[in-house]
Protein backbone atom coordinates (compact mmCIF):
# COMPACT_ATOMS: atom_id res chain seq x y z
CA UNK A 1 0.00 0.00 0.00
CA UNK A 2 1.50 3.31 -1.01
CA UNK A 3 0.36 6.75 0.04
CA UNK A 4 0.07 9.76 -2.20
CA UNK A 5 1.43 13.06 -0.90
CA UNK A 6 -2.12 14.28 -0.17
CA UNK A 7 -3.08 11.20 1.81
CA UNK A 8 0.19 11.17 3.72
CA UNK A 9 0.01 14.81 4.72
CA UNK A 10 -3.68 14.46 5.67
CA UNK A 11 -2.88 11.50 7.91
CA UNK A 12 -0.01 13.37 9.59
CA UNK A 13 -2.24 16.43 10.04
CA UNK A 14 -5.07 14.36 11.57
CA UNK A 15 -2.66 12.53 13.85
CA UNK A 16 -1.11 15.77 15.10
CA UNK A 17 -4.56 17.31 15.68
CA UNK A 18 -5.74 14.22 17.57
CA UNK A 19 -2.64 14.30 19.78
CA UNK A 20 -3.18 18.02 20.30
CA UNK A 21 -6.84 17.52 21.26
CA UNK A 22 -5.83 14.85 23.76
CA UNK A 23 -2.72 16.46 25.24
CA UNK A 24 -3.27 20.23 25.19
CA UNK A 25 -4.08 21.47 28.67
CA UNK A 26 -6.00 24.58 27.66
CA UNK A 27 -9.56 23.42 26.97
CA UNK A 28 -10.17 26.02 24.28
CA UNK A 29 -7.04 24.96 22.38
CA UNK A 30 -8.11 21.35 22.76
CA UNK A 31 -11.55 22.08 21.26
CA UNK A 32 -9.97 23.88 18.32
CA UNK A 33 -7.55 21.00 17.74
CA UNK A 34 -10.54 18.64 17.82
CA UNK A 35 -12.36 20.72 15.19
CA UNK A 36 -9.27 20.67 12.96
CA UNK A 37 -9.07 16.91 13.49
CA UNK A 38 -12.69 16.51 12.33
CA UNK A 39 -12.07 18.65 9.28
CA UNK A 40 -9.01 16.55 8.36
CA UNK A 41 -10.94 13.32 8.86
CA UNK A 42 -13.79 14.60 6.67
CA UNK A 43 -11.32 15.24 3.84
CA UNK A 44 -9.91 11.74 4.37
CA UNK A 45 -13.45 10.36 3.96
CA UNK A 46 -13.63 12.21 0.64
CA UNK A 47 -10.31 10.67 -0.44
CA UNK A 48 -11.72 7.28 0.56
CA UNK A 49 -14.70 8.02 -1.73
CA UNK A 50 -17.28 8.23 1.05
CA UNK A 51 -18.76 11.71 0.49
CA UNK A 52 -21.85 11.05 2.63
CA UNK A 53 -19.73 10.28 5.67
CA UNK A 54 -17.38 13.16 4.87
CA UNK A 55 -20.28 15.61 4.73
CA UNK A 56 -21.59 14.35 8.07
CA UNK A 57 -18.16 14.60 9.68
CA UNK A 58 -17.68 18.15 8.41
CA UNK A 59 -21.15 19.31 9.47
CA UNK A 60 -21.43 17.50 12.80
CA UNK A 61 -17.84 16.95 13.94
CA UNK A 62 -16.20 20.13 12.75
CA UNK A 63 -19.30 22.35 12.80
CA UNK A 64 -21.98 21.78 15.41
CA UNK A 65 -19.84 19.94 17.97
CA UNK A 66 -17.28 22.74 18.00
CA UNK A 67 -20.00 25.36 18.48
CA UNK A 68 -21.62 23.36 21.29
CA UNK A 69 -18.24 22.82 23.00
CA UNK A 70 -17.37 26.51 22.71
CA UNK A 71 -20.74 27.67 24.00
CA UNK A 72 -20.42 25.24 26.92
CA UNK A 73 -16.90 26.54 27.60
CA UNK A 74 -18.19 30.12 27.56
CA UNK A 75 -20.47 29.21 30.47
CA UNK A 76 -17.69 27.73 32.58
CA UNK A 77 -14.81 29.24 34.48
CA UNK A 78 -11.50 28.58 32.78
CA UNK A 79 -8.74 27.78 35.25
CA UNK A 80 -5.34 29.30 34.73
CA UNK A 81 -3.15 26.95 32.77
CA UNK A 82 0.42 26.68 33.98
CA UNK A 83 1.82 24.32 31.35
CA UNK A 84 1.08 23.80 27.67
CA UNK A 85 0.52 20.06 27.76
CA UNK A 86 -1.14 17.61 30.11
CA UNK A 87 1.23 15.48 32.11
CA UNK A 88 1.11 11.91 30.87
CA UNK A 89 1.85 8.71 32.74
CA UNK A 90 4.38 6.57 30.95
CA UNK A 91 2.54 3.35 31.80
CA UNK A 92 -0.50 4.68 29.93
CA UNK A 93 1.67 5.73 27.00
CA UNK A 94 3.16 2.22 26.83
CA UNK A 95 -0.30 0.61 26.93
CA UNK A 96 -1.76 2.90 24.26
CA UNK A 97 1.39 2.51 22.18
CA UNK A 98 1.08 -1.27 22.31
CA UNK A 99 -2.57 -1.02 21.25
CA UNK A 100 -1.65 1.27 18.35
CA UNK A 101 1.04 -1.21 17.26
CA UNK A 102 -1.48 -4.07 17.26
CA UNK A 103 -3.93 -1.98 15.21
CA UNK A 104 -1.17 -0.81 12.85
CA UNK A 105 -0.19 -4.42 12.20
CA UNK A 106 -3.53 -4.92 10.42
CA UNK A 107 -3.00 -1.98 8.03
CA UNK A 108 -0.88 -3.83 5.41
CA UNK A 109 -3.68 -6.34 4.87
CA UNK A 110 -6.23 -3.63 4.00
CA UNK A 111 -7.15 -3.48 0.30
CA UNK A 112 -6.10 -0.43 -1.72
CA UNK A 113 -8.60 2.44 -2.14
CA UNK A 114 -11.11 1.54 -4.85
CA UNK A 115 -9.71 -1.96 -5.30
CA UNK A 116 -12.36 -3.84 -7.33
CA UNK A 117 -11.32 -7.16 -5.79
CA UNK A 118 -11.82 -5.94 -2.21
CA UNK A 119 -14.10 -8.28 -0.25
CA UNK A 120 -16.68 -5.58 0.51
CA UNK A 121 -17.12 -4.73 -3.18
CA UNK A 122 -17.50 -8.34 -4.22
CA UNK A 123 -19.80 -9.12 -1.29
CA UNK A 124 -23.26 -10.39 -2.08
CA UNK A 125 -25.02 -7.69 -0.04
CA UNK A 126 -23.11 -4.82 -1.67
CA UNK A 127 -23.79 -6.17 -5.14
CA UNK A 128 -27.48 -6.59 -4.33
CA UNK A 129 -27.79 -2.97 -3.17
CA UNK A 130 -25.88 -1.64 -6.18
CA UNK A 131 -27.92 -3.68 -8.63
CA UNK A 132 -31.38 -3.24 -7.14
CA UNK A 133 -31.37 -0.01 -5.12
CA UNK A 134 -32.63 2.19 -7.94
CA UNK A 135 -35.17 -0.32 -9.21
CA UNK A 136 -36.65 -0.91 -5.76
CA UNK A 137 -36.44 2.53 -4.16
CA UNK A 138 -36.24 4.98 -7.10
CA UNK A 139 -33.34 6.91 -5.56
CA UNK A 140 -29.94 7.20 -7.24
CA UNK A 141 -27.83 7.48 -4.12
CA UNK A 142 -27.41 3.91 -2.87
CA UNK A 143 -26.37 5.24 0.56
CA UNK A 144 -29.74 6.99 0.91
CA UNK A 145 -31.53 3.88 -0.33
CA UNK A 146 -29.91 1.79 2.40
CA UNK A 147 -30.38 4.51 5.01
CA UNK A 148 -34.03 5.30 4.39
CA UNK A 149 -35.39 2.12 2.84
CA UNK A 150 -33.44 -1.09 3.47
CA UNK A 151 -32.31 -0.01 6.94
CA UNK A 152 -35.16 2.42 7.53
CA UNK A 153 -36.06 1.02 10.93
CA UNK A 154 -32.51 1.62 12.21
CA UNK A 155 -32.65 5.16 10.89
CA UNK A 156 -35.94 5.77 12.69
CA UNK A 157 -34.13 4.66 15.84
CA UNK A 158 -31.30 7.11 15.13
CA UNK A 159 -33.70 9.97 14.51
CA UNK A 160 -35.56 9.19 17.73
CA UNK A 161 -32.22 9.11 19.60
CA UNK A 162 -31.54 12.67 18.39
CA UNK A 163 -35.06 13.70 19.40
CA UNK A 164 -34.61 12.09 22.83
CA UNK A 165 -31.30 13.93 23.28
CA UNK A 166 -33.18 17.20 22.86
CA UNK A 167 -35.93 16.16 25.27
CA UNK A 168 -33.40 14.95 27.85
CA UNK A 169 -31.45 18.21 27.61
CA UNK A 170 -34.72 20.06 28.26
CA UNK A 171 -35.57 18.00 31.31
CA UNK A 172 -32.04 18.03 32.77
CA UNK A 173 -31.88 21.81 32.50
CA UNK A 174 -35.49 22.11 33.77
CA UNK A 175 -36.62 24.13 30.79
CA UNK A 176 -39.93 23.89 28.98
CA UNK A 177 -39.03 25.37 25.63
CA UNK A 178 -36.13 24.84 23.28
CA UNK A 179 -35.05 28.42 22.78
CA UNK B 1 -29.14 42.43 25.03
CA UNK B 2 -29.97 41.18 28.49
CA UNK B 3 -27.90 41.42 31.62
CA UNK B 4 -27.59 37.72 32.28
CA UNK B 5 -25.70 36.92 29.10
CA UNK B 6 -22.17 35.97 30.02
CA UNK B 7 -19.90 38.98 29.68
CA UNK B 8 -17.67 38.89 26.65
CA UNK B 9 -19.78 36.28 24.90
CA UNK B 10 -21.17 38.72 22.36
CA UNK B 11 -19.24 41.40 20.53
CA UNK B 12 -21.29 43.55 18.20
CA UNK B 13 -19.41 43.86 14.94
CA UNK B 14 -20.61 45.46 11.74
CA UNK B 15 -18.35 43.19 9.69
CA UNK B 16 -19.74 39.98 11.20
CA UNK B 17 -23.35 41.21 10.99
CA UNK B 18 -23.01 42.23 7.35
CA UNK B 19 -21.23 39.02 6.39
CA UNK B 20 -23.83 36.86 8.12
CA UNK B 21 -26.65 38.84 6.54
CA UNK B 22 -25.19 38.15 3.09
CA UNK B 23 -24.08 34.56 3.66
CA UNK B 24 -27.03 33.19 5.67
CA UNK B 25 -29.51 32.85 2.75
CA UNK B 26 -26.94 30.93 0.75
CA UNK B 27 -26.13 28.60 3.64
CA UNK B 28 -29.83 27.96 4.18
CA UNK B 29 -30.28 27.23 0.48
CA UNK B 30 -27.32 24.87 0.56
CA UNK B 31 -28.76 23.12 3.62
CA UNK B 32 -32.12 22.63 1.91
CA UNK B 33 -30.34 21.41 -1.24
CA UNK B 34 -28.41 18.83 0.81
CA UNK B 35 -31.66 17.74 2.45
CA UNK B 36 -33.84 17.59 -0.68
CA UNK B 37 -31.17 16.29 -3.03
CA UNK B 38 -29.89 13.63 -0.65
CA UNK B 39 -31.71 10.97 -2.65
CA UNK B 40 -29.59 11.56 -5.74
CA UNK B 41 -26.32 12.97 -4.39
CA UNK B 42 -24.34 12.79 -1.16
CA UNK B 43 -26.22 14.23 1.76
CA UNK B 44 -29.56 13.76 3.38
CA UNK B 45 -31.59 14.72 6.40
CA UNK B 46 -28.86 14.43 9.02
CA UNK B 47 -26.33 16.61 7.18
CA UNK B 48 -28.89 19.09 5.87
CA UNK B 49 -30.49 19.40 9.28
CA UNK B 50 -27.19 20.22 10.93
CA UNK B 51 -26.42 22.89 8.35
CA UNK B 52 -29.93 24.36 8.80
CA UNK B 53 -29.29 24.51 12.53
CA UNK B 54 -25.96 26.20 11.94
CA UNK B 55 -27.73 29.05 10.13
CA UNK B 56 -29.51 29.96 13.36
CA UNK B 57 -26.22 29.67 15.26
CA UNK B 58 -24.62 31.98 12.72
CA UNK B 59 -27.39 34.52 13.38
CA UNK B 60 -26.83 34.16 17.11
CA UNK B 61 -23.11 34.69 16.54
CA UNK B 62 -23.75 37.91 14.67
CA UNK B 63 -26.73 39.41 16.47
CA UNK B 64 -26.38 38.00 19.98
CA UNK B 65 -27.79 34.83 21.49
CA UNK B 66 -30.56 36.46 23.47
CA UNK B 67 -31.76 38.60 20.56
CA UNK B 68 -31.90 35.48 18.37
CA UNK B 69 -33.67 33.60 21.15
CA UNK B 70 -36.37 36.24 21.24
CA UNK B 71 -36.63 36.38 17.44
CA UNK B 72 -37.01 32.61 17.14
CA UNK B 73 -40.48 31.16 17.62
CA UNK B 74 -40.05 28.27 20.06
CA UNK B 75 -43.24 26.66 18.81
CA UNK B 76 -41.68 26.20 15.36
CA UNK B 77 -38.61 24.51 16.86
CA UNK B 78 -40.73 22.15 18.96
CA UNK B 79 -43.09 21.48 16.04
CA UNK B 80 -40.17 20.62 13.74
CA UNK B 81 -38.68 18.18 16.24
CA UNK B 82 -41.87 16.31 17.08
CA UNK B 83 -43.27 16.72 13.56
CA UNK B 84 -40.19 15.03 12.13
CA UNK B 85 -40.61 12.00 14.36
CA UNK B 86 -44.33 11.88 13.54
CA UNK B 87 -43.72 12.08 9.78
CA UNK B 88 -41.07 9.34 9.84
CA UNK B 89 -43.05 7.01 12.11
CA UNK B 90 -46.28 7.88 10.30
CA UNK B 91 -44.89 6.85 6.91
CA UNK B 92 -43.56 3.65 8.45
CA UNK B 93 -46.75 2.73 10.29
CA UNK B 94 -48.95 3.88 7.42
CA UNK B 95 -47.37 1.19 5.26
CA UNK B 96 -48.40 -1.40 7.86
CA UNK B 97 -51.92 0.03 7.90
CA UNK B 98 -52.11 -0.43 4.13
CA UNK B 99 -51.14 -4.07 4.45
CA UNK B 100 -47.42 -3.87 3.80
CA UNK B 101 -44.43 -4.03 6.11
CA UNK B 102 -42.91 -1.21 8.16
CA UNK B 103 -41.59 1.50 5.78
CA UNK B 104 -42.48 -0.54 2.69
CA UNK B 105 -42.80 2.51 0.45
CA UNK B 106 -44.29 0.80 -2.59
CA UNK B 107 -47.64 0.15 -0.86
CA UNK B 108 -48.27 3.87 -1.39
CA UNK B 109 -47.95 3.33 -5.13
CA UNK B 110 -51.71 3.31 -5.86
CA UNK B 111 -51.89 6.86 -4.49
CA UNK B 112 -48.79 8.26 -6.17
CA UNK B 113 -46.70 6.53 -8.80
CA UNK B 114 -43.28 7.65 -7.56
CA UNK B 115 -44.19 6.64 -4.02
CA UNK B 116 -40.78 5.25 -3.03
CA UNK B 117 -38.87 8.30 -4.15
CA UNK B 118 -41.10 10.83 -2.45
CA UNK B 119 -41.58 8.62 0.59
CA UNK B 120 -37.81 8.59 1.09
CA UNK B 121 -37.71 12.34 0.42
CA UNK B 122 -40.33 12.93 3.13
CA UNK B 123 -38.44 10.72 5.57
CA UNK B 124 -35.27 12.74 4.88
CA UNK B 125 -37.19 15.96 5.50
CA UNK B 126 -38.50 14.53 8.78
CA UNK B 127 -34.96 13.65 9.85
CA UNK B 128 -33.81 17.10 8.79
CA UNK B 129 -36.49 18.72 10.94
CA UNK B 130 -35.55 16.67 13.98
CA UNK B 131 -31.81 17.26 13.63
CA UNK B 132 -32.11 20.99 12.86
CA UNK B 133 -34.44 21.75 15.76
CA UNK B 134 -32.53 19.62 18.28
CA UNK B 135 -29.25 21.25 17.20
CA UNK B 136 -30.81 24.70 17.64
CA UNK B 137 -32.37 23.63 20.92
CA UNK B 138 -29.13 22.22 22.35
CA UNK B 139 -27.32 25.38 21.33
CA UNK B 140 -29.74 27.67 23.15
CA UNK B 141 -30.02 25.36 26.15
CA UNK B 142 -26.23 25.16 26.53
CA UNK B 143 -25.94 28.90 26.07
CA UNK B 144 -28.53 29.49 28.77
CA UNK B 145 -27.15 26.92 31.19
CA UNK B 146 -28.57 26.43 34.66
CA UNK B 147 -28.53 30.06 35.72
CA UNK B 148 -31.09 31.27 33.24
CA UNK B 149 -34.19 29.94 35.00
CA UNK B 150 -33.24 31.00 38.50
CA UNK B 151 -32.24 34.51 37.38
CA UNK B 152 -34.66 37.39 36.96
CA UNK B 153 -35.84 36.00 33.63
CA UNK B 154 -37.53 38.39 31.23
CA UNK B 155 -39.42 35.78 29.26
Amino acid sequence: MSLTLLEGSLLVFVLCCALGAALLKDTMASVIAFAAYSLGISIIWLVLQAPDVGLTEAAVGAGIMTILFLIALANTVTPDVDSLFESVRWRTVALVGAFVLVMAATIPSLPAIGDPTAPVVGGEVTQYYLANAYKETQVHNAVTAVLAAYRGFDTLGEAVVVFSAGVVALSVLRREVFA
Amino acid sequence: MSADEAPGLYVESTIIMTTVRVVAPFVLTFALFIMFHGADSPGGGFQGGVITGSVVMMLAFAFGIDSTRQWLDVRIVAALASGGVLVFAGIGLGAIALGGQFLQYNVYKPYYYEASKYGIELVELGIGGIVASVAIGLFFLLAAGFGYVTGEGER
